[in-house]
């Protein structure tokens, strides 16, 4: 049952012949940049030196204070870094503040810290921001308020702002951070900010679905996008029973996907995605605006295929996995860096993740032309049967019920912590093959290239915890009290919390305070923990 | 609490470290290999993993880490279970445990690791011999 869901490589044909598919060019393919966008969202341009296609090159980067990540910034964009991509601490993903008790060893050293609305101003000081696309793994909703709060403040019209934020509002409790917060409130908070981000920040991807959260480490391509897609389609749903147009707010969703190993099927489920998409939002959304069918697609490169022996491995792996994306017309990448599996990033993997996706697009041709593997029988029929499998799954899950009860009652959990199961017991089994680790392994003592890096490790930010604790007992708690109150009538009378959050942090309300509002009005307790209470 | 000669143990992550992976992993194999596995999951500090661990009357602590926080909490939880009559040894492993993290965990009191290149066998075996220095009629 499993196999048959899933793409499997044993399933497929020896070779492939102009039998194996029956394509309609202008139904099924049409000219890159044509519906249904199976061969891209956009017509290529003209070919220009360095530049192939308009392509964001990025490394997924933050760590420690938001002054250290901004200097990260702008050394990634002196050395080539088209855009970037910005990620938070671990506490700062679960929306708790660096102060909190269960922080205090998790402080900056797998991302950037950030908690109020200053942070975001430092975050990017000096930071072209009409011009740099910044997208942003950091809480829903708040990272386009922060983002909207530093261009106010440093002068930058929000209506110029580039870039996007991940919104995983059905799956974060279960593949991402979780953050104890109610699947509701998720949704809330995308919604919220994606009606914000479409009237105040028109050229901001204000919803990435993100289905590298939902697949890495676990589920296989099919269940990575069809469990996207039933995430993405209830919050396009919402947002239409709120009264909003779809074209209002689709030209600004976005796809971020992974990419594995499976090189040919990852090129088939971004060509599949995007004819998904644009059949769905023509057909079932009633989208007329051509650029609400267009989803761009972007990728991370996966970090669970990065392992920790033979570390110089995953420097080809990246390479291989830039190549099918490439191949498949994403808009953007990030690689995965090749010491992800033991640290957080070093320098020096940030530099070789860029260096490879500009080997790979300036010195190969590569991205010379669109959809380069269109017409191939083997990638056509393979877009065709993952498309089939990835729409027949969508229906399967969504016949079940309403989704968000679904996931508040552990029936996505338990998909994911099976499959995580199952992908540990593939490698361990030798079912699935990975060099170094189950077959072709050397000895550790001859297992030294590159294993210097492993011990330069990013130490916890104990000061950042004393610098909050000390500006927390420091602020005048008139207006943050006032702030907090504010943002609970709008969340208690249903209105958009946006303009709250913003003030929020404008009033020096911290994010841990302001989530722990938003708790209370859908009935949890302010911090789960029970460590911290909330001002009055 | 009925008396068991089966392995019982505690799976459980530390801090905010999020991955849940490795610790499921690990907690499928060892009931599979015949072993009562209780699995406490993601947000525990040592405080919170000693009561469970003493309530449960657990032969073994197995702690899954893809965090460096292990390294900042692994003096206190080796003092909070080593405090249990009688104490109950703690095994941490993870992808990000170095040779070099090894020897620095070892040293602040935790029992044993299991490097990521640990073959299953390995680490079945590690969570047995720690039970039986504890319970002898395992």
């Amino acid at each position: 049952m499993k196999q048959a869901r899933d793409s499997a490589p044993a399933e497929r044909a020896l070779f492939y012949t102009p039998e194996s598919v029956a394509i309609d060019y202008e139904r099924d393919l049409g000219d890159p940049g044509s519906y249904p966008h199976t061969r891209g969202t956009r017509p290529p341009n003209t070919r220009r030196e360095t530049e192939g296609h308009d392509f964001l090159v990025r490394e997924l980067s933050g760590e420690g204070p938001p002054s250290r990540s901004n200097e990260q910034f702008h050394y990634l964009l002196e050395h080539g870094a088209t855009g970037l991509d910005v990620i938070g601490d671990t506490p700062t993903q679960c929306f708790m503040d660096p102060d909190h008790p269960y922080a205090q060893h998790a402080v900056g050293n797998q991302g950037v810290s950030i908690c109020r609305g200053s942070d975001f101003v430092a975050l990017y000081e000096g930071i072209p921001l009409d011009r740099v696309s910044c997208d942003h793994s950091l809480p829903g909703g708040f990272a386009a308020a922060g983002l909207f709060l530093a261009a106010e403040t440093h002068g930058h019209l929000p209506e110029l702002l580039r870039g996007s934020a991940i919104l995983p509002p059905l799956f974060a409790e279960d593949t991402g951070y979780s953050s104890n917060l109610p699947i509701e409130l998720h949704m809330r908070l995308a919604t919220d900010s994606i009606e914000f981000c479409s009237e105040r920040m028109p050229k901001f991807h204000a919803f990435v679905e993100d289905t590298y959260y939902i697949s890495d480490g676990s589920v296989g391509i099919v269940d990575e996008m069809a469990l996207g897609f039933v995430e993405l389609r209830e919050v396009v749903r919402r947002l239409v029973a709120r009264g909003l147009d779809v074209d209002l707010f689709a030209p600004r969703i976005a796809l971020l996907v992974n990419c594995r190993m499976d090189f040919f099927a990852e090129i088939a489920k971004i060509r599949a995605s995007r004819r998904i998409y644009a059949r769905m939002m023509r057909d079932e959304f009633g989208a007329k605006d051509p650029r609400s069918l267009a989803i761009n697609v972007a990728a991370h490169t996966s970090g669970a295929t990065m392992t920790s022996r033979q570390i110089g491995n995953n420097i080809a792996r990246g390479a291989i996995q830039s190549v099918a994306l490439y191949l498949a017309g994403v808009r953007a990448m990030e690689i995965s860096a090749f010491d992800e599996a033991i640290r957080t990033p070093s320098r020096e993997a940030h530099i070789v993740g860029l260096g490879t996706q500009h080997v790979v697009q300036l010195e190969s041709g590569i991205a010379d032309v669109s959809d380069p593997l269109g017409g191939s029988w083997y990638v056509e029929s393979l877009t065709d049967e993952i498309e089939t499998k990835i729409t027949d799954r969508i229906a399967e899950i969504e016949a079940l019920g309403d989704v968000v009860e679904l996931a508040e009652n552990g029936y996505f959990r338990a998909i994911f912590t099976e499959a995580m199961v199952d992908r540990s017991r593939e490698v361990v089994d030798g079912t699935r093959p990975v060099v170094g680790v189950n077959i072709n392994e050397i000895p550790p003592e001859r297992d030294t290239l590159l294993r210097d890096l492993l011990e330069n490790r990013i130490a916890p930010c104990y000061d950042r915890i004393e610098e909050i604790a000390a500006w927390r007992a420091s602020r005048d708690m008139g207006p943050v009290v006032t702030a907090l109150d504010n943002l609970e009538r709008l969340c208690r009378d249903g209105s958009n919390i946006m303009p709250g959050i913003v003030e929020a942090m404008r009033s020096e309300a911290s994010m841990g305070e302001s989530i722990g509002v938003l708790r209370e009005c859908y009935g949890r307790p302010y911090d789960p923990m029970g460590c911290v209470e909330r001002p009055r | 609490m009925t008396p068991t000669t089966r392995l019982r143990v505690l799976i459980t992550v530390l801090g905010l470290d999020q991955h849940e992976a490795g610790a499921l992993a690990v907690s499928r194999l060892l009931r599979d290999g015949g072993a009562e596995v209780i699995y406490a999951g993601r947000f525990q500090l040592p405080e919170t993993i000693a009561t469970t661990a003493i309530d449960e009357d657990v032969d073994v602590v197995g702690i899954s880490a893809h965090s460096w926080e292990v390294l900042h909490y692994a003096e206190e939880l080796a003092l909070r279970l080593g405090q249990a009559d009688p104490p109950i040894p703690i095994v941490v492993g993870g992808s990000v445990i170095t040779a070099a993290d090894q020897v620095e965990i070892l040293s602040k009191g935790i029992d044993a690791t299991v490097l990521p290149t640990a073959p299953e066998e390995e680490i079945i075996a590690t969570f047995y011999r720690l039970a039986e220095a504890r319970r002898p009629r395992l």
